[in-house]
C-alpha cells in the first residue's frame, strides 16, 4: 500500500511541501542544538585529553577545572613522588581570568606554560610563536578573530600587560577560552605563591593505577580523579548548562513536528475520506488503510529528515564561519536517535487521522 | 447454490415512533449469470438493499447469503475479505481514486488481495484493454470522460474475478448513448464469465441489459419480470436482431 501513500501525498504537493517543511524545521532544530551540545562537550574536554596525566589530584572536593576551586601546596608534590608506583608529579596552574576589549568583557582560562616540566602547552599552536615568552600571551584563534586581537596586540590580563605573541586551536569553550603564559607570568597573574591548582600524575608500567589512586587519596586533603573522569566531570559544565535548555527546544521540535504532520495528514484523510470509503466497500482491510496513512505520515516525516538533517549539515558549516561560538559535531548516534524520534512523531501523529478513518461508514459510497 | 440468497430481510432506520422501514421482508435469490435490475422510485430502498447485499450494511431482520455463507455471522475483517473475493462494485459517481492513474485503479483490489505488483499490472492492462481504454493507462480519472471512468470502474469491479457485481445507478452521470454502452459492456462481460449482477436504477432503458428487472416500492419488492438482456446482448445469437 506504499505506492498509494506516496500517491495520495504526491497529489497534494502544497500539503507535501508543508509536511516535509514542518518536519524538516523540528529536525534542524533539534540536529542543530544537538549538535552544539555535542560540539561544546567536546570542545571542552578536548583541551584536557591532551595533557599528559593518568590521574588529577584536586583538593578535596574539587572535581573540575571550573566549578569548584582546587588550591594545593607545592609541598604536596614531594607527597606524591613518594607514593609508591607513581612515576612524576607535575603542578598545574590555571585560573579564569577576565579583561575588557573594546568594551566587551573577555574572559580567558589563563595556563601556566611550564617548559620545565613539560605541563600546560597549548594543544596547536596555528600561528605565531609556539611557546610564549616571558610578557607574552598565546590565546586562541577563534578569540583573536572574533575580538580582533592580532599577534603583536597587547592586553590586560590581571594588572598586567601582555603581548599576543601566538594563536592556539582547540581551546574555545563557549564563554572563555584557554589562553597560555609563562609559569612566572602566569603565576603573577593566578596569584598562587608556594602553590598550584592540580598535579598531574602518571603511574608506572605495571602498577594497578588503582592501588595507586588509593594511596595517595589516604591523605584527605587530596582526591584523585582519572584523565577519563576528569574530561567527564569538566564536560557536565555543558550538560548541566544545557540539558534543559536542549530538552525544552527538543519538546517544542517534536510539538512543532507532530503538529504539522498530524494537521495535514488529517485534513488530507478528511479530504479523501469519500475514498478511503471506496477502499472499504471493496474490500480494503481497516488494518490496510491505517496501513495508509501511517506510511503517508512517515513518508512526509523521512523526507522533512533528510531536508531538516542536510540543512542542518549546511548550517553548521556555514555557521561556524560567521560565528565562532557555533561549534557543532553531529554524530551518527545522534542522527539515528533523532530519526527514531522523527519516525515515532509521526506515527503518533498519525493516531488522530486513524481514528477518523475508523469511523468512515463505507455504505456512504453509495450516496451521490 | 445461489450466489446470493436475501431471505425475508429488513432494515428499519432510527427507533420508536420515528423509526424508517427502507426495506421491509424482501426475499431474492441471484444465481450465477443473472443480471437483475432492480427498480423504484427514489426512497423506495433499492440502495439500501444493494448495501446490506453488498455487506456495506447489516439487515434489521433477516438474513443474506453470500454463495451459501450466513453474513451475519461474519466480523468486519472477514466481511472486507468477503468483499474483495466475491464482489465488484460499480458506483453512480465512478468512485476512483483521484491520485491513481486508470491502471493504478484497476490494480488497488488486486494488490489488497496480496497480487504482485507486476502481477496486478499485467491483469489491470488486459482488463482496460479488453474495455477499450489501453491509451489510457496512465491518465488520472481528471483527464478521462464520464464513460471512461465508468469503464475504469467496471475494470476495477471485475479484476479480482468476483461472482457478483453490484451496480449502483452505473449511468446515472452518463449521456444516453454512454450510459447504455456502459451498462450493455458490463452485462456482456459478466453473462461471458457468468457472473452474477445486480444493477439499481431509475433508468428503464437499462432492461434492455437486464435478464430480470425487479421492482421494489415502499421497501417492498412488488413485481419481477423478465428484461430484453437476450435480445440485445452480443454474447447471444441474434441479439439485435428485433
Amino acid at each position: 500500500m506504499l505506492f498509494l501513500a506516496v500517491k495520495n501525498l504526491v497529489q497534494e504537493k502544497t500539503r507535501l511541501l508543508i509536511s516535509v517543511g514542518g518536519v524538516a524545521f523540528s529536525v534542524l532544530l533539534i540536529m542543530s542544538i544537538q549538535g552544539l551540545y555535542q560540539g561544546w562537550s567536546n570542545k571542552i574536554g578536548e583541551y584536557i585529553r591532551t595533557v599528559p596525566a593518568d590521574y588529577w589530584i584536586t583538593q578535596t572536593g574539587a572535581t573540575d577545572m571550573f566549578h569548584t576551586p582546587s588550591v594545593l601546596p607545592l609541598t604536596v608534590r614531594d607527597f606524591l613522588t613518594g607514593v609508591e608506583g607513581v612515576a612524576s608529579a607535575k603542578p598545574f596552574s590555571g585560573r579564569r581570568v577576565a579583561f575588557a576589549h573594546n568594551g566587551k568583557d573577555i574572559n580567558l582560562y589563563v595556563i601556566a606554560d611550564d617548559t620545565e616540566n613539560n605541563v600546560g602547552a597549548p594543544a596547536r599552536v596555528v600561528e605565531g610563536k609556539a611557546v610564549p615568552d616571558k610578557g607574552e600571551i598565546i590565546i586562541d584563534r577563534v578569540v583573536g578573530r572574533s575580538e580582533n586581537i592580532r599577534i603583536g596586540d597587547t592586553i590586560p590580563v590581571a594588572g598586567r600587560t601582555l603581548k599576543v605573541s601566538g594563536y592556539s586551536e582547540g581551546g574555545y569553550i563557549l564563554s572563555f577560552s584557554f589562553a597560555f603564559a609563562t609559569k612566572e607570568d602566569a603565576e603573577s597573574i593566578l596569584q598562587l605563591p608556594g602553590a598550584t591548582n592540580f598535579f598531574l600524575i602518571t603511574v608506572k608500567d605495571g602498577t594497578n593505577a588503582n592501588d595507586v589512586a588509593s594511596r595517595i587519596e589516604a591523605d584527605p586533603a587530596v582526591d584523585a580523579i582519572t584523565k577519563d573522569m576528569f574530561v567527564e566531570n569538566n564536560t557536565n559544565i555543558v550538560r548541566d548548562t544545557f540539558l534543559p535548555i536542549i530538552l525544552v527546544l527538543l519538546l517544542i521540535g517534536i510539538a512543532v513536528g507532530m503538529t504539522v504532520i498530524g494537521l495535514t495528514i488529517f485534513t488530507s484523510t478528511i479530504e479523501k475520506a469519500r475514498e478511503y470509503g471506496v477502499l472499504k466497500a471493496i474490500g480494503v482491510s481497516n488494518r490496510q488503510l491505517y496501513t495508509v496513512v501511517v506510511e503517508q505520515a512517515v513518508t512526509a516525516a523521512v523526507l522533512g529528515y533528510l531536508l531538516g538533517a542536510g540543512l542542518a549539515l549546511a548550517v553548521s558549516a556555514a555557521a561556524g564561519n560567521y560565528v565562532p561560538e557555533f561549534i557543532t559535531e553531529i554524530r551518527w548516534l545522534d542522527a539515528a536517535w533523532i530519526f527514531a524520534v522523527t519516525v515515532t512523531m509521526a506515527v503518533v501523529s498519525s493516531l488522530l487521522p486513524v481514528h477518523r478513518l475508523a469511523r468512515i461508514d463505507p455504505a456512504e459510497v453509495f450516496r451521490a | 447454490m445461489s450466489v446470493v440468497s436475501v431471505e425475508d430481510v429488513s432494515k428499519t432506520f432510527g427507533a420508536g415512533h420515528t423509526a424508517v422501514t427502507a426495506v421491509d421482508h424482501v426475499s431474492l435469490s441471484v444465481d450465477a449469470g443473472d443480471i437483475v435490475l432492480v427498480m423504484g422510485p427514489s426512497g423506495s430502498g433499492k440502495t439500501t438493499l444493494l448495501s446490506m447485499i453488498g455487506t456495506l450494511m447489516s439487515p434489521t431482520t433477516g438474513r443474506i447469503l453470500i454463495s451459501g455463507q450466513d453474513t451475519s455471522t461474519l466480523k468486519a475483517a472477514q466481511l472486507s475479505r468477503l468483499r474483495l473475493r466475491e464482489f465488484g462494485f460499480v458506483f453512480q459517481t465512478f468512485n476512483l481514486l483521484s491520485a491513481l492513474t486508470a491502471e493504478e485503479n484497476v490494480m488497488m483490489p488486486l494488490i489488497t488481495a496480496g497480487v504482485p505488483r507486476k502481477h496486478a499490472r499485467g491483469k489491470a492492462r488486459v482488463a482496460l484493454e479488453q474495455l477499450q481504454l489501453g491509451h489510457r493507462l496512465r491518465n488520472l480519472p481528471r483527464d478521462l470522460s464520464g464513460g471512461e471512468k465508468q469503464r475504469v470502474a467496471i475494470a476495477r469491479s471485475l479484476a479480482n474475478d468476483p461472482r457478483l457485481i453490484l451496480a449502483d445507478e452505473p449511468t446515472a452521470n452518463l449521456d444516453a448513448k454512454t450510459g447504455q454502452d456502459v451498462t450493455l459492456l458490463l452485462c456482456e462481460t459478466a453473462c461471458r464469465e457468468n457472473r452474477a449482477v445486480i444493477i439499481v436504477s431509475h433508468d428503464q432503458r437499462l432492461r434492455t441489459a437486464a435478464k430480470r428487472v425487479i421492482t421494489i416500492e415502499d421497501g417492498r419488492l412488488t413485481a419481477e419480470e423478465r428484461g430484453e438482456h437476450d435480445r440485445h446482448c452480443r454474447m447471444h445469437p441474434g441479439a439485435g436482431s428485433s
